[in-house]
This record gives structure tokens, sequence and C-alpha cells, in this order.
């Protein structure tokens, strides 16, 4: 309690050069609650987009494929996996997309995401049928020139009528809208939104190639993705024997664990680098405890002429410089709190906080290294002979 | 068994023969409880030196020093620590007060560590200041009192620490002489309730009042005389 008020007293007496003291502890301790909270907000912002795209997907790729001597992979791996995988499989639907121009009447948009799907397009791409229908089987078998309209190619084109029953032309061909998706990503020129799905078998149309030669296989949670894999993976291997054709199968989350991952990886790295700002902190304060001790040689010569015991001059010295620390750290996550605020709303639009327990560990780490780097100097004090330490002035 | 034994004691400074200074050089002295010992020289001939051995401030570089019969050298730094805390209290020229301090704190510190409660530290602490008259500057700084009042209140800190052992080194030196004779009838108030005082002065009329001087020279006890006049002579000394 003693060492306490004292340790208050003496840092009070010295305000602005036990702010310099504090002023790497602060700066170590909100780079790396800002540090923190970004990277927070980054995998939020990942995940966010993958979840867009769609999450828990088997990608297969066709590298190449001799369509004259076996069975169409497509179709088969439609079957398969919508009727011997069943539950776990969502939906089935090639993954091909072109860039076209969009008319209509006199409005042209200049290039759309065009998606050549089957009518499990949009479970596997997570959009959501608003209004009308969706591409249909018998639309797929029919090879019918209808589409599906994104929620920006309906807005922009139809601002003030029903797309339904209208009809677009893509390459020169004419397409019956039949439906219109939700807005998914925000409605934008640039977002997903920006998009028409069209049956897939009017590739050769549209495409000028009759293969499909990607396909994604949509799972209903991520614990399945691997289980599907492996079932696709013997399936085709059966399939697609070497001579015919080369495959390859892909977990569509891995991207999103890989950027995530990634970034955990960074943030390990940039972390490293807050804490030797914390370190170079904690020498400063080092530094400044060995000249208050010079400072105050003398009034250790006198407590230990009246009996204090070292433990007593060593406490004291700990007590001020973990108190000199802990509020640079209080200070640091104050500022850190502020700047993730700022940045998190103008980086990603977010609410970012760091979270309580780093704030703890930051705050605690910096008291600790308050402490660690006040030993040299407190032991220092308390070992000088009292008639050395009466002899300062 | 004498309360304080110097046993043919040396305090050397300074590296190399050209360097070296032997500031105690071969000293003996032995001083009973109860006494009254007065120590003159001339400046740097030592006074000091030998009393920081004796308060446990200092060690020898060479020699015995035996506490109540303990040699010092055998003493961890736990138990000199304790020493200082209740044996032994000292009074400086420069008081030696805190001045972060109030006055009243100034003299309960050594209280504290010897673990006495804060209430009983404050009531102790208060006696001693009315003892020395400078009770109503309880609550100043010690930079706000002059001279004798920080002297006194030096004193009041030793009164209040309990130790039966009072050092003074020229406690008198920065105080006029009416404010010195305060202090040192307060050291003679001590010395009757049992008190064993040693005081360092280079005031002859002070030394005067004590029962035994001890003069030092160059390193040396040249002399070693009782109250009544006589010479006795020092121990060891050639
Ligand atoms: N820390 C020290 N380093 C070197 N020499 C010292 C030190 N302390 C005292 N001395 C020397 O020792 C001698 C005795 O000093 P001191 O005991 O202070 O004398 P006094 O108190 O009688 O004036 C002097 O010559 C002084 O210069
Ligand atoms: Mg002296």
């Amino acid at each position: 309690m003693n060492a306490l008020i004292m340790a208050l007293d003496s840092i009070q007496e010295k305000k602005g050069r036990s702010f310099l003291t504090m002023l790497g502890i602060i700066i170590g301790v909100t780079a790396v609650l800002v540090l923190v909270a970004m990277v927070s907000g980054y995998n939020a912002d990942i995940t966010a987009y993958y979840e867009k795209l769609g999450v828990n997907k088997v990608n297969i790729t066709l590298t190449w494929y001799d369509r004259t001597r076996a069975v169409d992979v497509y179709d088969a791996v439609y079957t398969y996996g919508n009727e011997t995988l069943g539950d776990m499989v969502e939906g089935v639907s090639p993954s091909a997309t072109t860039d076209l121009p969009v008319k209509y009447r006199t409005t042209t948009l200049d290039t759309c995401t065009i998606y050549l799907g089957s009518d499990q397009f949009a479970a596997c791409n997570n959009y959501t049928l608003e209004d009308g229908r969706d591409l249909s089987y018998y639309d797929i078998q029919q090879r019918s020139k209808v589409c599906v309209l994104g929620s920006y190619v309906a807005d922009t084109l139809f601002p003030y009528t029903d797309p339904i029953g209208e009809t677009v032309y893509l390459s020169g061909i004419p397409f019956t809208i039949i439906g219109t998706y939700y807005q998914k990503d925000g409605g934008a020129e640039d977002s997903m939104d920006h998009m028409i799905s069209v049956p897939y078998s009017l590739n050769r149309e549209l495409l000028q190639s009759a293969d499909v030669t990607a396909i994604t296989v949509k799972v209903d949670t991520s614990d399945h993705v691997d289980t599907v894999l492996n079932a696709l993976d013997v399936y085709l291997a059966e399939l697609v024997s070497s001579s015919v054709g080369e495959y390859s199968l892909e977990n569509g989350n891995s991207a999103m664990t890989e950027s995530t991952e990634e970034t955990a990886s960074m943030s390990v790295v940039l972390g490293g680098i807050a804490s030797i700002a914390l370190l170079v902190g904690g020498i400063g304060i080092m530094n400044i405890m060995l000249v208050t001790v010079t400072e105050r040689t003398r009034e250790i010569g006198i407590k230990k002429s009246i009996g204090a015991p070292r433990s007593e001059i060593i406490t004291q010295f700990l007590v001020e410089a973990g108190i000199l620390s802990g509020m640079g750290g209080l200070i640091g996550i104050a500022l850190g709190f502020g700047l993730s605020l700022v940045l998190g709303k103008a980086m990603y639009d977010l609410i970012l906080l760091p979270s309580a327990l780093v704030t703890a560990g930051a705050f605690t780490f910096s008291v600790a290294i308050g402490i660690i780097f006040g030993i040299y100097p407190a032991v220092k004090a308390s070992n000088l002979q009292p008639v050395d330490a009466l002899r300062a002035d | 068994m004498s309360l304080i034994q110097l046993q043919n004691v040396y305090k050397i400074y300074g590296e190399g023969r050209e360097n070296q200074v032997n500031a105690l050089d071969g000293v003996s002295l032995e001083i009973d409880r109860g006494e009254f010992v007065a120590v003159i020289g001339a400046s740097g001939s030592g006074k000091s030196t030998m009393m920081n051995i004796l308060g446990c401030l200092d060690v020898p570089t060479y020699g015995e020093y035996y506490l109540d019969g303990v040699p010092i050298r055998e003493k961890s730094r736990r138990e000199l620590e304790l020493i200082r805390s209740r044996q032994i209290s000292f009074i400086f020229q420069g008081y030696n007060l805190i001045p972060s301090l109030k006055v009243w704190e100034n003299v309960a510190l050594p209280m504290l560590y010897q673990k006495i409660p804060l209430a009983q530290r404050k009531e102790r602490a208060m006696a001693a200041l009315e003892q020395v008259e400078i009770l109503s500057k309880a609550d100043s700084r010690p930079t706000q009192l002059s001279g004798g009042q920080q002297q006194r209140v030096a004193i009041a800190r030793a009164i209040a620490t309990g130790s039966p052992v009072l050092m003074a080194d020229e406690p008198t030196g920065a105080l006029d002489s009416k404010t010195g004779t305060q202090v040192l009838s307060l050291m003679k108030e001590l010395n009757a309730g049992g008190t064993t005082v040693i005081l360092i002065t280079h005031d002859n009329s002070i030394a005067a009042q004590a029962r035994r001087t001890v003069q030092v020279r160059d390193g040396h006890i040249v002399h070693d005389s009782v109250w009544d006049g006589v010479l006795v002579p020092a121990v060891g000394a050639g």
C-alpha cells in the first residue's frame, strides 16, 4: 500500500517523463490490439466473401476427356450425386461462365456474367429465386432459351416493369426471362448480382463448345465435404479411366481455409513485430528506472540506514515500474479500441473491437514487461551499501 | 561483555600504493552499554568511517567488529537489516529526512520496517515529536523546517525507533550554538534514559560534556579519556 502511494507520487511528480517512458508500451499495446482487430475484420470479410460465393462445394475439373469413347461425365455425376449420395448433396451444376452483352430493346449492358447452369445452379451458387420460376430439368433437356436475372440486371433493364415474360438478347439469341434472383451481394454493377443464368445445354450456342469441363457439387455441411469428395473420387476413377480422360477434385472450402490460415500466420509475424515495440518499451522503462534509482540513491540510503529491508526497496521500484507500464498498457488499450473502431469502419464497414482475451493479455503482458525490466534497477538499488547510497546527493 | 568491540579494524579506500587511503589504520575500541562517548578529531581523520562501521552501514576492510559479542561479518544481510532497524539509530549532520514524506511519516517510517501497525506508529511518532517540542510541524514537509527543527525531527525519529544505541555524526555541525545546545541536551536526556550514545563532534565544548572522549587522528585512536579529564592510553595506540 505504502509502495503504491509512493510510486504514484513519484510518477505524478514527473508526468512528462513518465509519459515518454510509457510511449513504447503504448505504441506496442495499441499496435497489437489494432492488428488483432484488423485481422479478425479481414477474416470476417474473407469468410463473408466465400459464403456469398457459396461454401461447402466440391469442384470437379476435367482436364481432357474423349466424349466419343465414354459416357457423359456430367450426366453421370448429376445422377450419382443426386441419387446415390442423396441428402449430403444439395445440387450438381456445371460451372461454366462467359461474359456477354445483354440487350433489351434499346438498352444494352456491355458485359454481363452468363452462368451456364443446371436446374440446381441456384443451390450450387447460393442464389435464391425471388420471382417467377428457376431453370428446370425440362429446360435443360429441351435446351429452352430461357434465363433468370440477377438483381442488378433486373433492376437496370427493368426499373419500372416486371421482367418476367420479357425477352433479352444474348449474342443475338432471344431468351425469355422466367425468373429473378434475390440480391445477394449489394446489387451493384461490380457485384455478384450482375449475372444471368441460362441452361447449360445451350453451351454450343453461347460458348462454341459442347463439353462440360467443370462441375460443382454442392454439399450440405462442411463436415460432409471430404466424404463426398472421396466418394466422387472413387466413382470417377472407375468412370474416367486414364485412357479416356483425366480429372481432378478440389475441396471448395480449402481456398477459404487457406486464406484465413495465411492471415493467421501473417498476424503472428505482425504480432511479433508489435511485441518488439513492447520489448523496446520495456527497455525504456528499465532505462528510466535506472535513472530513478540514481536520482533516489540518497533516499534509498536513508531508508536502509533506518532499517528498510531489501525486499522493501525492491518492491518500491517494481511497483513503480509495474504501474508505469500498466498505465502505458491502459492508454494503449484505449487508443487500440479507438483506432480499431475507426479503421474497422473505414476498411471493412464493421464494428471491430479487440477481443477481451487479447486486451487482457496485452495488459498483463505490459505490466509483466514493466516488472521484468524493473527487476534489474530494483535489485541494483537494493544491493547498494547503505553508506555508499547515503553519500550520493 | 562490551556492547561494541572493534579489534584492529582497517578501512582502506582506493587502489594501488599511491592512491590508497587508510581511513582507519588499525583501530581497536570498546564501548559499554549506557555510555556517552564523544569522538573528536580533525576533518578527514576517520571519524565518520569508524561510525559507519559501528552502525553497520559499512564494513571493515580488515579486522573484526563484535556487536553484543557476535562478529558482524558472520551476520546475514537480513540480520544486518534488523540491527539497523532495531538496535542502532543514526543522526546525521545532513538530517537525512525523506523530502516527499511528511514530518510525522518520516518519524514513523523506521517503525514500518519493524512491522508496527499504523495506529501505533502514528501514536509513537506524535509522542516523539512532542518530546522534541515540534509536534506542531507534524504535517509539514521537512523542507519547510529550519535546520534545527529538521535535526529535532531526526532525533524524534531515533527516539520513536526505540533503539538502545544512538549514533550521531556531527549532529550540531550545521546548527547555530543555541540550537546545537538544545539538540545536545536531547541526547543527554536519552542517555540518562539508558540509551548508549556515540557522538562525533569537532566542537570541544560539546565534547567536554561527554563522560568519555575518544580522539582520532589519521585513522588511529590517539586519546581515550574519561570525563574527569584523566588521560588513559588508547587500546593498541602506539
Ligand atoms: N568513499 C571514500 N572513498 C575514498 N576515500 C574516502 C571515502 N570516504 C572517506 N574517505 C577518506 O577517508 C578519510 C577519512 O574520512 P572520514 O571518515 O569521512 O573523516 P571525518 O569524518 O573524520 O572527517 C579521508 O581522508 C577521506 O578522504
Ligand atoms: Mg565526517
